[in-house]
């Protein structure tokens, strides 16, 4: 089980941005990928214990200020363009530019936004896990 | 098959608003869950199947109805970030008062099981 | 005025006796009033501007000011009354608070508000859009709520505080009411657009007479005066602010603002004279019989605001002219009399007319002051009284016998009630010793006395400011030609008539008292506050009640909230056709799959409902959400179903996370429910459930129009580089929601972790064991939070 755990959370971040990159075309998108993560992580929890998982995984550490990059980058997809005085999500490139792609990734503003999505349902998930999983030290003994 | 899906979701809503009349916190957190369910039903029905996936809107053909399949699918993330809440509130009504019966907990308003001067103040900030 | 103030300025800073420190606010608050002051009369002086900006340009409501004469007239009474009155308060306010001991900073309290006040009182004054109107009309009573509540640790002043809003803000709806038929009508808010298209007729009435109700309830006109007199609770600078230039000039402001509209009904116009007659009458007698200082000069301006309301029920140039000037003589002596009477409260610590008196010896410059001010209201020779009356009784010569017999009593009923309280104060045998008085609470009164003087000799620059409001209030030019005439003309010898009728009333003081006693007894048994009080007790009563049977439990709250939803449901279905509402719906294809699945997840519903046992009610739950993600899987809607199959696993993963976490595995059985209860919640949810059938089954069957929006989200993806309409919808189209929607998650994980983990996001790093402890030491609240929370040993 811990090894399954720690071998499914590789491919499950594969996973996730292959969501998000095709979602634009196939389906997928932000929250869908950020809840392949979560699940992966909370796996990880089932099988370690929150605290153990917290110990394998120590970038399990950094998921509030995750979700709150997630929260800002998506802020900030979404009302960059009010710098260039055009209305909230207004996207780049408009319609009718070229889009700059790499292999399927296109590289655009809306992609960003879901990205922020993602990163902040990555967050909050492993949060609302770790912490229904083991809500504290002190009751608990 | 309007039927069917108004007739699940009439059951939903049923069941939910049944146990959120119960005692028991976790069953009432149940019947919200239910009920939530009811809601994203009863939106995807309102685009029943008129073609394939809203994909690729190019290739031609009819399409299903995607403007409600996106309002479900943020309705399904922010369902489970407010049961989640709720759990946890569950939880800490749990520790505090030792109870997840609502009547128990009418009855421990002002409890010996906790701290009584902690509580005191509790009650107090929420009643005011 | 600047110059005054700064004088006042080095006197506070210098005066011996003042023993707070300099009031910055104050005076702050006093050179702003000031410096708008000079603005206003630049501004006047000028010609006046207009501005209009959109505002809700879909509503039609525009930000429309225009600085015309009226509003000249009332912006610079806000400013220049209020530089005085405040140079005033911020003596006043430090000696109040030293003596109630309460800390200074309670300024803050005091000073924003009043500021607000005036800004608002100068927007009224130069708003002309009747929803613009509507709103400065509210915040000046907001303000004055505050204000008049200023002692809030007295029950009188919060209930007078109250009483102040509840009875001009809720006829105040009637002002947006009447806009809202107007605008309805013509089309527009815009009150010189309106005064073009209005038509004499019924709407035209109705609407007037709500506007009406408005401004008189704002001006205190019987029968809404009594909230005026109870008011006299907010410290004096309030007082008189709210008396002379702000609050209750208001109401006057408004009928100025759109009198040319109310002229267009002969029954608005009725109705304004009666009221202000009978203001005048039950204000002047109620004055002639009070105590109090503040409680005479609070029915004096319920009586004087009469006189104002009673011109404009007039119709003419002269009646709209003379109430414009009648508003700056009053404001200016109201406001002198009102700082006079806070002065001498502070100098005897007494309020009331029995037992003071004799003053005049003591304090000769203030009784000079203030006789200088109570001449002006009785209209003498010299003052700017003078004019004003000789206007007024010029007006009611326009309008035939009976006016002018009601004027010249009018008249002197006001000589005679504020002779009387002159009298009574300053002259007579000595009723307490006054101590020394600081000067800058003397120089605003006489300050104001000489204005009144001025006035009185050089009407000419106030001449010209009541022409141009009366021109705007009577919508054409208004000519005013106050002037000594040492003849028996008609205005003449209605002075003097009223003179020595007042005289005579001064004189047989008996029956006098006899009669302003028994209106007010009359008055107090029989009169609109009685049956405001009872009308506001009543309301608590029921508040209360449906409070108490609201959150008696759980059950009850939500019953609070279904039986409403339900009752909105009910109706909405009474008024809807129903004819081919509801279809069967055709079954094809993958349909056959659907319906198993469907089968599948009522039957786990049930489950879920029935079952006792926690980890059943979570495999219930979760059996329904697998089995609605296929359903969605098969109804093309592959997103929904990737996310939900996602989510249903994580909430099946957090559910057995806090199961496992409670204790008593075990939920006891419902301890034997009562024979009628054991079938009331099955019977509740059948019941829900059966409506939510209907409803929900109506709604999907009815025919969908085309989905234009869809239709264009799909034809636009393309165009947004995407190929998944959904996503495209989620992360472009309808980004903004969705924004709003992460936000929620966000907010929820904050939630749950101040639930479970007192804030702390995430646990502290293990092998650090002193970090965990220090949690307590970083907040105050977190340390009697933690007592709180504990389980119990």
């Amino acid at each position: 089980m811990r090894v399954v755990a720690r071998l499914l959370l590789g491919p499950s971040v594969v996973v996730a941005v292959a969501l998000i990159v095709k979602g634009y075309t196939k389906v997928g998108d932000g929250f869908a990928a950020g809840m392949v993560v979560g699940l992966a992580v909370a796996l990880n929890a089932v099988a370690l214990g929150a605290r153990g998982a917290e110990e394998a995984l120590p970038v399990l550490r950094h998921a509030p200020r995750v979700a709150a990059a997630g929260a800002a980058l998506a802020l900030v997809s979404g009302f960059f363009p009010l710098a260039l005085d055009e209305p909230v999500f207004s996207h780049r490139p408009g319609p009718d530019e070229k889009v700059v792609s790499v292999g399927t990734a296109e590289l655009m503003t809306a992609v960003s936004f879901d990205v922020g999505i993602f990163l902040l349902v990555v967050g909050v998930v492993t949060v609302l896990v770790h912490q229904l999983a083991d809500p504290d030290q002190e009751h608990s003994t | 098959m309007t039927l069917a899906i108004a007739a699940v979701a009439a059951v939903l809503f049923g069941a939910g608003s049944y146990l959120l009349l119960q005692r028991s916190l976790i069953r009432v957190v149940a019947g919200i869950a239910l009920i939530s369910q009811c809601a994203i039903v009863t939106i995807i029905g309102s685009s029943l199947s008129e073609g394939r996936a809203a994909i690729d809107p190019e290739q031609g053909g009819p399409l299903s109805d995607p403007l409600p399949q996106a309002l479900a699918l943020t309705a399904l993330v922010i369902g489970m970030g407010t049961l989640a809440l709720l759990l946890a509130l569950v939880h800490r009504v749990v520790v505090a008062h030792g109870t997840a019966e609502r009547d128990e907990l009418r009855d421990v308003d002002r409890p010996a099981v906790v701290d009584p001067e902690g509580a005191g103040r509790r009650e107090g900030d929420e009643t005011e | 005025m600047a110059d005054a103030t700064t004088d006042a300025t080095t006197d506070a800073s210098v005066a011996p006796t003042s023993r707070p420190r300099l009031d910055v606010q104050g005076w702050s608050c006093c050179a702003a009033a000031a410096a708008g002051f000079v603005v206003c009369l630049v501004g006047w002086l000028r010609g006046g501007a207009t501005v209009s900006l959109p505002w809700a340009p879909t509503l039609g409501v525009r930000l429309d000011f225009a600085f015309d004469g009226l509003a000249a007239l009332y912006a610079l009474l806000a400013t220049g009354v209020g530089a005085v009155v405040f140079g005033y308060g911020a003596r006043y306010l430090s000696q109040h608070l030293a003596d109630h001991g309460r800390p200074r900073s309670e300024r803050w309290r005091f000073w924003p508000w009043m500021a607000l006040f005036a800004v608002a009182m100068v927007g009224l004054a130069t708003a002309t859009d009747l929803v613009l109107i509507f709103v400065f009309f509210d915040l000046t009573a907001v303000c004055s709520y505050f204000l008049i509540g200023f002692d809030r640790e007295r029950r009188e002043a919060r209930t007078a505080a109250l009483t102040a809003l509840l009875v001009t803000i809720v006829p105040a709806v009637a002002l947006l009411a009447g806009a809202v038929l107007l605008s309805a009508t013509y089309g527009t808010f815009s009150v010189p657009e309106l005064v073009e298209r209005a038509e004499p007729g019924t709407t035209t009435t109705v609407a007037g007479l709500l506007i009406v109700v408005a401004a008189l309830a704002k001006s205190a006109q019987v029968p809404l005066h009594f909230w005026l007199p109870r008011a006299m609770e907010a410290p004096t600078p309030v007082s008189a602010y709210l008396h002379s230039a702000a609050m209750v000039a208001a109401g006057v402001l408004v009928l100025g603002r759109v009198h040319p509209l109310l002229a267009r009904s002969e029954v608005v116009l009725t109705v304004l004279l009666v009221v202000g007659l009978t203001s005048i009458a039950v204000g002047g007698v109620l004055a002639l019989g009070r105590d109090e200082l503040k409680q005479v000069l609070a029915y004096s301006t319920i009586s004087q605001y009469g006189y104002v309301v009673t011109l404009y029920g007039m119709v003419g140039a002269a009646a709209s002219g003379a109430a414009a000037f009648y508003v700056v003589v009053h404001a200016v002596a109201k406001c002198a009399l009102f700082l006079s009477a806070g002065a001498v409260t502070t100098a005897t610590g007494e309020d009331r007319l029995s037992h003071l008196g004799g003053l005049g010896r003591r304090l000769p410059v203030l009784a000079g002051a203030t006789g200088v001010a109570a001449a002006t209201l009785a209209a003498l020779p010299l003052t700017g009284g003078f004019f004003s009356d000789e206007l007024f009784f010029g007006a009611a010569k326009e309008q035939g016998p009976v006016l002018v017999v009601a004027a010249v009593l009018a008249a002197a009923l006001t000589f005679a009630y504020i002779g009387r309280y002159w009298m009574r104060l300053f002259l007579g045998p000595t009723g307490t010793t006054p101590a020394p008085l600081s000067r800058v609470l003397v120089v605003p009164v006489v300050l104001l006395a000489l204005v009144a003087l001025v006035v009185g000799v050089l009407p000419a620059p106030i001449t010209q400011l009541a022409e141009d409001a009366g021109a705007v209030s009577h919508a054409a030019p208004v000519a005013l030609s106050p002037a000594y005439h040492l003849d028996l003309r008609a205005t003449n010898v209605m002075a003097l008539a009223a003179w020595t009728l007042g005289g005579l009333l001064l004189a047989v003081t008996g029956l006098r008292d006899r009669a302003s006693r028994a209106l007010a007894v009359a008055g107090d048994r029989l009169g609109p506050r009685r049956a405001y009080t009872a009308s506001v007790l009543g309301l608590r009563r029921w508040s209360g009640r449906v409070h108490d049977w609201e959150t008696r439990d759980l059950r009850s709250s939500i019953a609070a909230v279904l039986v409403p939803a339900g009752a909105l449901a009910a109706a909405a279905f009474a008024s809807t056709p129903i004819a081919q509402a509801y279809s069967v719906g055709p079954i094809s294809g993958t349909d056959w799959l659907v319906l198993p699945l469907l089968a599948l997840t009522g039957v786990a519903t049930v489950v879920a409902a029935r079952t006792r046992e926690r980890l059943s009610i979570v495999l219930a739950l979760s059996a329904v959400g697998f089995a609605l993600a296929a359903v969605y899987a098969l109804q093309a809607a592959p997103d929904v179903a990737l996310v939900a199959v996602l989510v249903e696993t994580m909430l099946t993963l957090v559910f057995l996370a806090a199961l496992a976490r409670l204790p008593g595995t075990e939920p006891r059985r419902e301890s034997a429910p009562r024979a009628g209860r054991r079938w009331r919640d099955p019977v509740i949810g059948a019941i829900a459930g059966l409506g939510a059938f209907a409803v929900i089954w109506g709604y999907l069957s009815e025919p969908r129009e085309a989905p234009s929006v869809s239709a264009d989200q799909i034809r636009l993806t393309p165009a947004a580089h995407g190929k998944d309409v959904v996503t495209v919808i989620v992360a472009d189209f309808r980004g903004l929601d969705t924004l709003g929607e992460i936000t929620v998650l966000l907010i929820a994980a904050v939630g749950v972790a101040t639930l479970l983990r007192r804030g702390r996001l995430w646990l502290p790093r293990p092998g650090r064991p002193g970090a965990r402890r220090s949690s307590c030491g970083w907040s105050p609240g977190s340390c009697w939070d933690r007592a709180s929370w504990s389980p119990s040993p």
